[in-house]
C-alpha cells in the first residue's frame, strides 16, 4: 500500500489543504486499492521554513510541499508504476 | 473532594395565545462568591403586563439579595415599585427566592405566593421546613415564609410558578389539579428512573409534563420549573498548543489521560505532543471533510477522546457560544460544545508558545493568539453558561 497522509492543520488547511481532504473520492477507481488515504493532526512542517510553504502531505514518508492535486497525482503515478514493476 | 457544582436551570412554557411568558426566572453566581441566588416570579395575569412585573420582581430580588439587604424591606420596596393593574387595581407578582452556599450547601429559601418548594435527596422527599414567616404591616396579607435549609452533595431543590401545580384543572382525573404532590410524585419517578438526571432534563420534562396534562395538551397558564441539582462537579479538559518550552511537554502531555473527567485536544502539534509522549493514534474520519463547514474534521485519540484542529475550531467555537446559536455548527465545534453543556467545570490547559506560520500575511484571514481565543472562551462560559472556568498556561 501506498501511505497519503493529509495534514490537517491549521496553515495548511486554510491555505488549500481543505481540498485536498476529498482527494479520495476523485483518485481514479484502479488506485483506491493501492493507496491508503489518512488524514493527519499536523505534519508539523510549517513550523520549519527551509522545508517549504503549506499545504504539506507525506506520500510514503515523503514530504511534498505547498501541495495540490496535480502534484499529489504527478508523484503517486510514479509509485503505482513503481509498486506495478515491483510485481 | 473538589466543591460541589450548583447545575441551575429551568424550563419555561409561555400561555397559548401570548407573546410573552408572564412568569420570570433568573438567576447569578456574584463574582468572587460561592454563593448562587435564583429566583422564579409569576406576575398578575398573563402577557405583556404579567411580564413586566414578574421580570421587575425578579430583577429588584435578585439585586436586593446580591447585597445583602433585609428581606423584609426589599419585598416591601418591591410591592410598592409594581404597577398597578388597571382592571384589578392591586399590584402582584409571586416569588420564590433562593440563596444557596455552594461551599457550605447552606440555602435560605424565602416563598411568597408560589408552590411550596421541593427537596429531593436521590429520590426521597425532606419535607420543608419554615423557619418562619415575615409580614409587612403595610401589605398584611402578603406573607413570606423563610426556610434555611441544608442541601448534600446530590440533592435537588424544585420549585414552580402554579402553572404547574394547577396543571390538569378541568380533567376528573386532575380535580384540584396536578398539585404539589402530584409534581413530587413524578419528580421521584423521573429520578427513580435517571439517579444522574440533569437540572436541564428534569426541569423540561416536568414543565412539559404539566402541559400535557391540561385539557387538550394546551398551555392554559405560564409554566415555569425550576431546579437546582448540587452535586460533583463533571469535569473538561481542554488542551490546547504546545508548551513554550519543550522540557514541559512530558508534564503537559501526562494531562491528557483522563482523571474521571472527559477531555479535548485542539491542535494539530498539540496532538503530536501528545502522541509521542503517550504513544497513542490519533484517527481522523474523513468522511467528516466534506461536512466541515469550513473546519478541519474531528478525530479521535485512543485513550483520551476527541481531537480537533486548535486555532480555527476554538475561534468557531467562542463565537457561536457568543451567539448562543450553534444547531447548523461544523461537527468539530458541535462535538466540542456538547462536551462543554454536558460539563460543570472546565479547565483550559494552554500552551502558549506561538505557530509563526500562523502569522504568515498570506493566510486567508487573521487568525487569534490563542490566549485571546481561551480568554473569550472564559468570559463567555462563566457569565452565560455558568461554568467553572480555570485556566492553566504552558
Amino acid at each position: 500500500m501506498i501511505d497519503l497522509e493529509i495534514c490537517c492543520g491549521t496553515t495548511c488547511y486554510m491555505l488549500g489543504g481543505a481540498a485536498l481532504l476529498e482527494l479520495e473520492k476523485a483518485l481514479p477507481e484502479e488506485w483506491r486499492q493501492l493507496v491508503d488515504v489518512r488524514a493527519v493532526p499536523c505534519t508539523d512542517a510549517c513550523a520549519r521554513e527551509d522545508l517549504g510553504r503549506a499545504p504539506f502531505v507525506r506520500l510514503n514518508g515523503e514530504l511534498i510541499a505547498n501541495a495540490t492535486r496535480e502534484k499529489i497525482y504527478l508523484r503517486l503515478s510514479e509509485l503505482v508504476a513503481a509498486a506495478g514493476g515491483e510485481k | 473532594m473538589a466543591e460541589p457544582f450548583v447545575e441551575m436551570e429551568y424550563c419555561q412554557i409561555t400561555k397559548d395565545g401570548q407573546c410573552a411568558c408572564g412568569d420570570d426566572f433568573q438567576w447569578e453566581k456574584p463574582a468572587g462568591e460561592e454563593r448562587c441566588i435564583a429566583v422564579l416570579s409569576d406576575g398578575l395575569g398573563s402577557g405583556i403586563k404579567a411580564n413586566l412585573l414578574a421580570n421587575m420582581t425578579t430583577t429588584m430580588a435578585l439585586k436586593f439579595m446580591r447585597s445583602n439587604k433585609p428581606i423584609l424591606r426589599s419585598a416591601e420596596i418591591i410591592m410598592d415599585s409594581l404597577p398597578v393593574c388597571e382592571v384589578r387595581k392591586i399590584s402582584y407578582a409571586t416569588f420564590t427566592i433562593v440563596d444557596l452556599s455552594a461551599a457550605t450547601g447552606r440555602a435560605r429559601v424565602i416563598e411568597m405566593g408560589n408552590p411550596g418548594y421541593i427537596q429531593l435527596r436521590g429520590e426521597t422527599e425532606i419535607p420543608p421546613c419554615s423557619t418562619g414567616n415575615l409580614v409587612s404591616s403595610r401589605w398584611p396579607d402578603r406573607q413570606m415564609d423563610i426556610s434555611e435549609i441544608q442541601m448534600a452533595v446530590g440533592d435537588r431543590l424544585i420549585f414552580c410558578s402554579d402553572g404547574v401545580t394547577q396543571a390538569g384543572l378541568g380533567r376528573p382525573e386532575y380535580r384540584f389539579g396536578w398539585r404539589r404532590q402530584g409534581l413530587l410524585e413524578f419528580a421521584r419517578e423521573l429520578i427513580l428512573a435517571d439517579p444522574g438526571i440533569s437540572a436541564r432534563d428534569l426541569s423540561r420534562t416536568i414543565a412539559f409534563n404539566a402541559m400535557s396534562i391540561n385539557p387538550d395538551r394546551r398551555c392554559v397558564d405560564d409554566i415555569t420549573c425550576a431546579v437546582i441539582y448540587l452535586r460533583k462537579p463533571r469535569t473538561l479538559r481542554i488542551i490546547t498548543g504546545p508548551p513554550f518550552h519543550k522540557e514541559d511537554d512530558g508534564a503537559f502531555a501526562a494531562l491528557a489521560v483522563p482523571d474521571g473527567g472527559k477531555v479535548i485536544v485542539c491542535g494539530g502539534t498539540t496532538a503530536n505532543i501528545i502522541t509521542r509522549v503517550l504513544h497513542r493514534e490519533v484517527h481522523i474520519d474523513l468522511k467528516l471533510a466534506c461536512c466541515s463547514g469550513g473546519l478541519p474534521p474531528p478525530g479521535r485519540m485512543d485513550g483520551v477522546g476527541l481531537v480537533t484542529e486548535g486555532i480555527l475550531t476554538l475561534t468557531r467555537v467562542a463565537g457561536l457560544l457568543e451567539a448562543h446559536e450553534w444547531e447548523d455548527a461544523p461537527a468539530a465545534a458541535r462535538e466540542i460544545i456538547g462536551l462543554i453543556e454536558e460539563s460543570d467545570a472546565i479547565e483550559f490547559v494552554v500552551g502558549t508558545k506561538v505557530n509563526e506560520a500562523h502569522q504568515d500575511p498570506k493566510l486567508p484571514v487573521d487568525l487569534e493568539i490563542r490566549r485571546n481565543i481561551i480568554k473569550r472562551l472564559h468570559e463567555i462560559l462563566e457569565k452565560d453558561y455558568g461554568k467553572k472556568v480555570t485556566v492553566r498556561y504552558f
